[in-house]
């Protein structure tokens, strides 16, 4: 859709501050540059200043000092209605954002406000309904919508307008695990820059492939999901923890290393969650789990243990420091045998 | 409270519209942009409040409230409340078409008198003076009411005069529950959101503290 | 009590196909010669007149119905305050106060003009959805800024109509029980606050998504209106009807409800 150089930043903040007049101050010096195609995880403990960085995003707040620079156009009060076209923000709440009586006027409420024709409108109106799998809802009322039906409604009220860039307010929140599922999918497969602003680390973990923390209003690291998430240590000094995912694998490789305790129950057990863990991300075909199983001890890892990183096209460094014992459990049961093929 | 269709006379019910496209007129001309939204949003509440039945004795009635629009949105709270009593009419099938002039006179204007003495609190030092001038404003909200629904009644015919009356003693036992819920809502938001009251600050009339501080924001960033 | 008059929005009827500008501007017209009737004889025929107006709109019954329960709780005390306060001449005395046929006239008239309005009121705003309505009062010339609040206002209503059931049953989990006490009085205080409270927040960021997606104080709307012949037809009919109506009121073929009636 854009035909911008690749080089060039969709979203630049350079040394941004933003203070309430009561003197508290929410961000301070906040540098990032994200570039086009990129998905960028942003996370950081409640109060961290994620909100207040998304409304300075496209200018529903303007920092206090410091620039913001979308597409490479600052924001500021001159540039809104153009900014605002190139970046659509999802809120949390569907709630807030379906404010119109219909299904069909919340979704043609952006373009309308471009002020495109109406049949164009019309078109975008069925195509973002379509892309949300919501064709036909047109003439219902929001508020009579199941929750994960206005969640993905509120995704389809931005998407009509064609937003280059989107920021997504914790995107999972309250959401079933089917629709989580779904919006996983839709965001991995997008080819547009997406910000995921949330605490739901999983789902960073599976979309992004670089990750901003965001603490106390300071970025306190900014780098590849793989170095990020896996870092337990820094994430639990800013208060967060380890993917869910990766919790429950250091959980099994803890357990594996007591083979000689486990009995048959537990390996039941952990093999069952394995095989379930592995249809469960199946979805692409690939086999994403690597937990190792197998006699040699002298075994080097030249993959992080704990690799669940989804997007196998990138390389990733694996020099970052594991306190995890290498020894490894033979015959644990049938499924830890499985070894990705693609490494 | 509110009056229905059939029983006022038609120079009272021109009057009644007169007054509120005129009064309307004013207040909705100063309202901003970032007012459309927010008073929609806030009126709603105000709507849904008023389904809230209290009981008095063997009876119950319902909140009207108009007191604590005043006491939130200020001038804004005339046309809330003409928009409340707008939707009312439409969407209850209670009827009340031909008395939405009447009806917003009466409840619209309470509530602007009812800031006004809402306003007066500044003029004092005491204790607890948010629950005590939010009561009066309540009780005032209710009073005024009752006084333009008297007024009306009578200026249509002396028939109405002894209609008037009851509807006038009607009104106090409303007026005591208005004031004691209204003063406890106003101690309450001045405890956890003074910001959502109207006038907080004497010198500064609007109550948005974001677009405030969005402002201040802007100006130092222009700096 | 039901909060959606336009629930039957759907069902195909003659007020249905109806253009809503047209419509409404004709019935609005309509409601108001009704409100201006003074002479019982021409109220029951304004009332048969809606009522016939009602029959074209595929409204069920008992919908409607449940409406004018609440008119006739409203208007049931005139019937006995108005007999007994009429300052005229007593026909005979009930209960040691003087009870004058004249006060009943009036009482029945105010009711049957409340019922006639309210039966139009159900022709008028539940054959179209209601934000069809509001966009259609645009195009009569009602101001743009408060079609919107109004549309708004609507929308929300719902929400919060939710969020004080969740509280109202968070209330009572935690064993309230509503009496008429101060302390009563003090709790719902604090209810409302909350609710408030939340309203704000909310406002806010309703506010913010609406800037995000270009929100520049415009609500534009795709709805679009055509008006046939047929529309204009039905229009001549009921105008004729109310212009019959207020004409043989004003006549004096028919007594007033009460001579001196202004």
């Amino acid at each position: 859709m854009s035909n911008k150089e690749s080089n060039k930043s969709a979203i630049e903040t350079s040394q941004v501050f933003f203070t309430y007049p009561d003197g508290h101050a929410v961000l301070k010096s906040v540098s990032c540059n994200i570039k086009h195609g990129e998905k960028v995880a942003l996370i950081g403990p409640n109060g961290a200043g994620k909100s207040t960085f998304m409304s300075l995003l496209n200018g529903v707040s303007l920092p206090t000092n410091g620039q913001v620079h979308i597409n490479g156009t600052r924001v500021e009060k001159e540039t809104l209605v153009e900014i605002r076209r190139q970046i659509g923000i999802v809120f949390q709440d569907p709630d807030d954002q379906l404010f119109c009586p219909t299904v069909y006027d919340d979704v043609a409420f952006g373009p309308l406000n471009l002020g495109l024709p109406h049949d164009e409108v019309e078109k975008r109106v069925k195509e973002s309904l379509a892309l949300v799998g919501l064709e036909g809802f047109d003439e219902r009322s929001s508020f009579h919508l199941s929750f994960g039906e206005r969640k993905r409604l509120a995704l389809a009220t931005v998407l009509s307008y064609r937003p280059e860039i989107l920021v997504f307010d914790e995107p999972s929140t309250n959401m079933d695990p089917l629709n989580r599922r779904k919006l996983i999918n839709w965001l991995k497969e997008s080819d547009k820059t997406i910000l995921l602003c949330t605490h739901d680390l999983d789902i960073a973990l599976e979309v992004c492939d670089r990750c901003i923390l965001l603490t106390d209003g300071e970025i306190v690291a900014d780098d590849a999901t793989s170095k990020i998430l896996y870092d337990r240590k820094l994430l639990e000094a800013n208060n967060l923890e380890l993917p869910l995912a990766l919790m429950t694998h250091e959980l099994l490789n803890d357990i594996l290393k007591h083979k000689d305790d486990m009995n048959e129950d537990h390996r039941f057990i952990i093999g069952n969650f394995l095989h379930a863990h592995r249809h469960a991300h199946s979805a692409d075909g690939e086999v994403h789990f690597h937990v190792h199983a197998h006699d040699d001890h002298t075994h080097t890892h030249d993959h992080p243990p704990h690799d669940h990183d989804h997007d196998h096209d990138h390389d990733h460094d694996h020099d970052h420091d594991h306190d995890h014992d290498d020894k490894h459990v033979a015959g644990a049961h049938q499924h830890l045998h499985t070894k990705p093929e693609n490494r | 409270m509110h009056i229905s269709d059939g029983i006022l006379s038609a120079p009272v019910l021109t009057a009644g519209f007169i007054g509120t496209v005129a009064v309307a007129a004013y207040t909705l001309r100063k309202l901003d942009l970032d007012d459309i939204p927010k008073v929609s949003v806030i009126t709603s509440v105000f709507f849904v409040a008023s389904l809230i039945h209290v009981p008095i004795g063997f009876s119950s009635v319902h909140l009207i409230l108009n007191g604590l629009v005043g006491v939130v949105l200020g001038m804004r709270a005339f046309p809330a409340i003409m928009l409340g009593i707008i939707l009312q009419t439409i969407l209850f099938g209670h009827g009340g078409v031909t008395v939405i002039g009447v009806n917003t006179m009466m409840l619209g204007g309470g509530g602007l008198l009812a800031y006004g003495v809402w306003q007066l609190r500044h003029h004092v030092n005491i204790n607890k003076k948010e629950m005590i001038f939010g009561g009066l404003a309540g009780a005032t909200g209710i009073f005024s009411s009752g006084i333009v629904l008297a007024l009306s009644l009578v200026t249509t015919g002396e028939e109405f005069i002894a209609t008037a009356g009851y509807t006038l003693a009607a009104h106090i036992p409303v007026m005591i529950v208005e004031a004691l819920v209204v003063g406890a809502c106003a101690a309450f938001l001045a405890k956890v959101k003074p910001d959502a009251l109207a006038g907080q600050l004497p010198l500064t009339q609007k109550s948005s503290p974001v677009k405030e501080k969005a402002t201040a924001a802007n100006e130092e960033a222009s700096k | 009590m039901p909060l959606d008059i336009d629930r039957f929005a759907h069902v195909a009827s003659p007020l249905q196909r109806w253009d809503p500008r047209v419509k409404l501007f004709t019935l609005g017209i309509f409601v108001f010669s009704v409100a201006l009737i003074k002479t019982l004889p021409i109220a029951l025929l304004a009332f048969c007149t809606a009522v016939f107006i009602l029959r074209q709109s595929g409204l069920p019954y008992d919908f409607v119905a449940s409406s004018i329960k609440w008119i006739i709780f409203f208007l049931l005390p005139f019937f006995i305050i108005m007999p007994l306060s009429y300052p005229g001449e007593t026909a005979f005395e009930l209960i040691g106060l003087p009870f004058a046929w004249e006060g009943l006239q009036i009482a029945t008239l105010i009711f049957i003009k409340a019922v006639a309005i309210i039966l139009t009121t159900f022709s008028m705003f539940g054959t179209a959805r209601f934000d069809v309505s509001m966009i259609a009062l645009q195009h009569l010339k009602c101001p743009k800024i408060l079609i919107q609040m109004l549309l708004f206002t609507y929308r929300y209503t719902f929400v919060f109509i939710e969020e004080m059931r969740r509280m109202q049953i968070a209330m009572r989990a935690r064993g309230f029980v509503m009496k008429s006490n101060i302390k009563t009085m003090h709790v719902m205080g604090n209810f409302v606050g909350t609710l408030l409270v939340r309203s704000f927040e909310r406002s806010e960021r309703v506010y913010k998504a609406m800037l995000s997606k270009g929100y520049q104080g415009e609500l534009h709307s795709m709805v679009r209106f055509q008006s046939e012949r047929q529309d204009y037809i039905k229009s001549a009919l009921v105008l004729t009807a109310a212009g019959l109506i207020l004409t043989l009121d004003f006549s004096g073929l028919f007594l007033p409800a009460k001579q001196a009636w202004f």
